[in-house]
């Protein structure tokens, strides 16, 4: 190899380190959350929300999060710019008291398992989709769960929990996902 | 026949063939054309179809990162074993999963291009974008294999080659059984046209086949056989018709007079063209009609009915043949119709149809040669043509034989004319020298004639026995002086008339027989040869005015010849005889020998002078002078000879006219009653003595001077004195002072006095009106007394007892 075409190298390396940290991020295995933020995000595209799920025509498309923030700022990276069906996205973080209903998805954090039934009952038929990587049993009428199986992020999908929200889910997520309470007379 | 057919059935053949062949090769491309893009359209809506399912089925696992689930998804290409391979890329363009799993992944592009559909080679690559709510999430990249496509287009096209080649065989075989029916009928169309070709019959005619372009052609074949056979007929009326003209002009070629051309003409129409009534009109302008010339013979007895008899005459203008005379061909198809009463002669003798063909040359019409025939429209315009044509050579002909007539008449007066002229210069020079002959011969008989006249007239004593020995001694002396004359006058062509007197013609015949009795009978005797005389005299003959010696030196010249011819012996005839021919009357005398005869050179050439059959014996003048005087006589010499058959000359003199003059006939008289004084010049004594003794004998004074101006002295002396002269005789041929200057000089003095010329020059001077001024009279050599006394009557008033 010629000395100049190293070098010519070694300049692309470091101009590509210098715009931005995404070449640099994508070499490396996406974190849990990283990958969670995005399923988040992805939600947005696959869940359908009725017609009366926005305020005005300009409302953003909020994603709530309730707990303690697992996310840092990758959601806030992920989300920035972006929108859902012309609703710019607007990340919130909730504290215990406030009214959690105020968004489309709602993420609740592992922090808040105990109180994760208390939550999902305040939201229940409120056109919020709920969102928990909580694990047992509590997490059961939560609409979709995100599991962590052999390193690999899972989704279970509570049909009869999207229902009673009023959310339709495209089928193209319920394909890769487990489907519960999809039982006779829903 | 078959090579003449090959090409045809080839062609047809061809044709089917080529037509059919394209015909399935265009259908067949089109076909594979067709399939080509319908399958290339619908394998790229399949593959549009499936991949577009594909991206949509995989978005999530795409956007939820789940492989597994996009292997799932993109196993579903299995459904197409065409699809050979697939890939999903997701949002960066890194690949995601692969179809089919596992396998190599250089199989796949290592990055997806821009969306779209694309052939590449045998493969169809579908690159479709992976999106959800207008989010793309990745790229779906699938290709599918299209060589099958191309093995079943491959697989049509063989069948399609199959099928063109069944279909061009099966083609083949109909063309074939097709071309017969079509070519039957034009090798049949072949054949007849061949057969009337060869046998010339154009009557034949080609039947329909029932095919609609074949029957018009056999229709246009048998139409163009209809023109054939009817160029064919006018063709060789034509043709007949030239040789009828050609055959008319040959035969009209060789003759040259017009009638024996008309006639051939018209017995040619009326043989072959043939035609009913014919004959020839000739213009006679002088008479303002025309008149008939020649009839056909065929013809001949029709021209009673038609007031057409040879001779008759047809005045134009008030008939049809004014605009014929004018150079017009006149064609009349229905006498009947004509009101003009010259075509309706024609109509009540049956004839209906009537041709008028002008005869001309250099447009001036002469005749009118006319053709007829019963029937009605009988003449068709050919018809005309050929009589037009035909009266044009005849008009030619006609010309020709007038020219050639007239050639004749000119070539013999240039004949003649030359024969004349050859004649008088051959002549000329004898004539000069006979001239000069004659001249020293009559000086030196002129004293012997005067003597003898002076004797007879004025010696009373001389018995009758002498006066009849004088008589005969003049006689002679006249015929020397008439032969000396003829010597140098037989070539003139006339002599004046005025020595014409009556002859008596058996009188002549007398004398002339007495005159040569030594040559027919005493010289044949001598040799013991008998030459028998015959005399056949006719009892009355016309009076003949001539020449009686001219006549003399005639007979006597044949009775030598006649004489001549017979040196065996023989029968010498002297005959005469009157003969009265178209009121004119003649009187022959002939001279006819049993001699040798003359072969038909000799007979032609006997007159011309010079020639003869007697050597050295014979001068070739004798016959040449007899003509020369019968020219002059206005007579005629016919001579009737052959080798062995003997000879007869036949002069032929015209019959004497009561009323003519009569001429010539001197006044004599005996002695004069008035006497003169008369002066004789002259350069010759003997002639001065002697003509003193005539004169004086006379009564008259004569003075006498020897030489010219002698004579013109004695004349000036005697003038103005009772010695004057009232008349001079002079001399002409005189040394130094001639008989002109004489009378020159003598008229100057003395205007009024006479002159009376003497001369052996004499005769010619009177013919050639050579007469010099100042002569009152010219007298020959030897002077006869009674010319003299004549002259002097005339001239001087001396006056004679008759």
């Amino acid at each position: 190899m010629s000395h100049p075409f190293r070098r010519i190298l070694c300049y692309a390396l470091a101009l590509s380190c210098a715009l931005g940290g995404a070449p640099v991020q994508g070499a490396l295995p996406p974190t849990e959350y990283q990958v969670k933020a995005a399923y988040l995000f992805n939600f947005g595209q696959f869940v359908e929300w009725p017609a009366g799920s926005y305020a005005s025509a300009s409302a953003p498309f909020v994603i709530g999060i309730v707990g303690d923030d697992p996310f840092g700022s990758v959601l806030d990276d992920v989300v920035r710019g972006e929108a859902v069906a012309g609703h710019p996205l607007l990340v919130r973080r909730f504290n215990d008291t406030d009214d959690v209903s105020a968004c489309n998805i709602l993420f609740i954090a592992r922090s808040e398992t105990a109180l994760l039934e208390r939550t999902l009952q305040a939201v229940r038929g409120r056109n919020v989709l709920t969102v928990t990587d909580a694990a047992g049993d509590e997490s059961r009428d939560a609409i979709i769960v995100l599991k962590t199986e052999n390193k690999r992020i899972r989704m279970r999908i509570n049909i009869a929990a999207a229902r009673a929200n009023n959310l339709v889910i495209s089928s193209k997520l319920l394909r890769p996902a487990e489907v519960v309470g999809a039982g006779p007379g829903t | 026949m078959s090579r003449a057919a090959t090409p045809l059935r080839r062609r047809l053949s061809a044709i089917t063939l080529i037509a059919t062949g394209v015909a399935m090769l265009v259908t067949t491309v089109l076909f594979l054309a067709g399939e080509v893009v319908s399958v290339r359209r619908s394998s790229l809506q399949e593959l549009k179809i499936l991949s577009e399912v594909v991206a949509s089925n995989s978005t999530a696992a795409l956007a939820f990162d789940i492989p597994d689930d996009a292997r799932l998804v993109l196993n579903a290409f299995r459904a197409d074993p065409h699809i050979v391979s697939a890939a999903l890329y997701d949002r960066e363009g890194r690949l995601f999963v692969q179809y089919p799993d596992g396998s190599d992944t250089r199989n796949v592009p290592a990055a997806p291009g821009p969306p779209g559909y694309s052939f590449e080679g045998e493969s169809l690559i579908g690159v479709a974008a992976v999106s959800e709510a207008q989010r793309q999430l990745g790229v779906l990249y699938v290709r599918s294999d299209m060589s099958h496509i191309y093995d079943r287009l491959m697989f049509y096209a063989l069948v399609a080659a199959l099928v063109i080649a069944l279909a061009m065989l099966v083609a083949w075989f109909i063309a074939r059984r097709m071309q017969r029916q079509l070519s039957a009928p034009i090798l049949e169309l072949a054949a007849t046209a061949r057969g009337i070709s060869d046998r010339h019959d154009y009557r034949v005619r080609a039947t329909p086949v029932g095919i609609n372009e074949l029957d018009d052609l056999t229709s246009a074949f048998n139409h163009m056989l209809g023109q054939t056979e009817q160029n064919e007929r006018r063709m060789s009326a034509q043709v007949s018709r030239l040789a009828l003209i050609q055959q008319i002009t040959h035969s009209i070629g060789s003759r040259h007079d017009l009638n024996s051309i008309f006639q051939v003409v018209l017995r040619s129409l009326e043989e072959h063209l043939p035609i009913d009534f014919g004959c020839v009109l000739l213009n006679d302008a002088a008479r303002g009609s025309v008149t008939v010339e020649s009839v056909g013979t065929a013809s001949a007895p029709l021209c009673e009915l038609l007031g057409l008899g040879i001779g008759s005459l047809v005045p134009v203008g008030q008939n049809g043949l004014y605009r014929a005379m004018n150079g017009t061909l006149i064609c009349e198809l229905d006498t009947g119709q004509v009101a003009s009463p010259f075509t309706q002669q024609f109509a009540r003798a049956g004839l209906y149809s009537l041709v008028l063909a002008p005869l001309s040359v250099e447009s001036s019409v002469f005749g009118v040669l006319i053709a007829a025939r019963r029937g009605r429209q009988a003449f068709s315009s050919p018809d005309c043509e050929f009589l037009k044509q035909l009266s044009e050579h005849v008009a030619l002909a006609s010309h020709q034989a007038q020219l050639y007539g007239a050639l004749q008449r000119t070539y013999d007066d240039l004949r003649h004319s030359q024969q004349t002229v050859m004649q008088t210069e051959r002549l000329r020079s004898l004539g000069e020298m006979a001239s000069g002959i004659a001249h020293d011969i009559n000086n030196s008989i002129s004293p012997v004639a005067l003597y003898t006249e002076l004797l007879m007239n004025n010696e009373p004593l001389i018995s009758e026995a002498g006066k009849t020995r004088l008589d005969t001694i003049r006689r002679a002396i006249d015929d020397v002086a008439g032969t000396i004359e003829r010597m140098r006058e037989f070539y003139r062509p006339r002599e004046a008339r005025s020595s014409f007197a009556k002859l008596d013609i058996h009188a002549a015949i007398e004398q002339v027989l007495q005159l040569t009795e030594p040559r027919w009978r005493a010289l044949p005797q001598e040799r013991g040869i008998v030459v028998e005389l015959r005399r056949d005299f006719a009892f009355v003959l016309p009076d003949v005015m001539g020449d009686e010696v001219e006549l003399r030196d005639a007979l006597t010249n044949l009775v030598f010849n006649a004489v001549d011819a017979m040196p065996e012996g023989g029968m010498l005839t002297l005959r005469t005889r009157a003969f009265e021919d178209a009121g004119k009357r003649t009187v022959h005398v002939e001279v006819a020998d049993t001699g040798i005869g003359m072969d038909e050179e000799t007979r032609r050439r006997c007159i011309e002078p010079f020639f003869t059959t007697k050597g050295q014996r014979g001068t070739g003048l004798g016959l040449a002078s007899v003509y020369g005087m019968l020219q002059r006589h206005d007579a005629q010499f016919e001579i009737d000879s052959a080798p062995g058959k003997g000879t007869t000359m036949r002069m032929i003199f015209p019959a004497f006219v009561a009323d003519a003059e009569t001429g010539g006939a001197y006044r004599a008289s005996r002695a004069p009653l008035q006497s003169l004084r008369i002066l004789v010049i002259d350069d010759d004594p003997i002639l001065i003595r002697s003509m003193r003794d005539v004169l004086e004998a006379d009564g008259h004074q004569l003075e006498t001077a020897l030489g010219g101006q002698a004579g013109i002295d004695a004349f000036a002396a005697a003038r103005g004195t009772e010695r004057e002269y009232a008349l001079v005789i002079t001399d002409l041929g005189m040394p130094r002072i001639d008989g002109r200057k004489v009378a020159a000089a003598i008229k100057e003095m003395s205007p009024a006095t006479p002159i009376i010329l003497l001369t052996g020059w004499g005769q010619r001077l009177l013919d050639e009106k050579d007469i010099p001024p100042n002569i009152d009279r010219v007298l020959s050599k030897p002077p006869r007394l009674a010319q003299l006394r004549a002259a002097l009557v005339d001239l001087a008033g001396s006056t004679y007892s008759i």
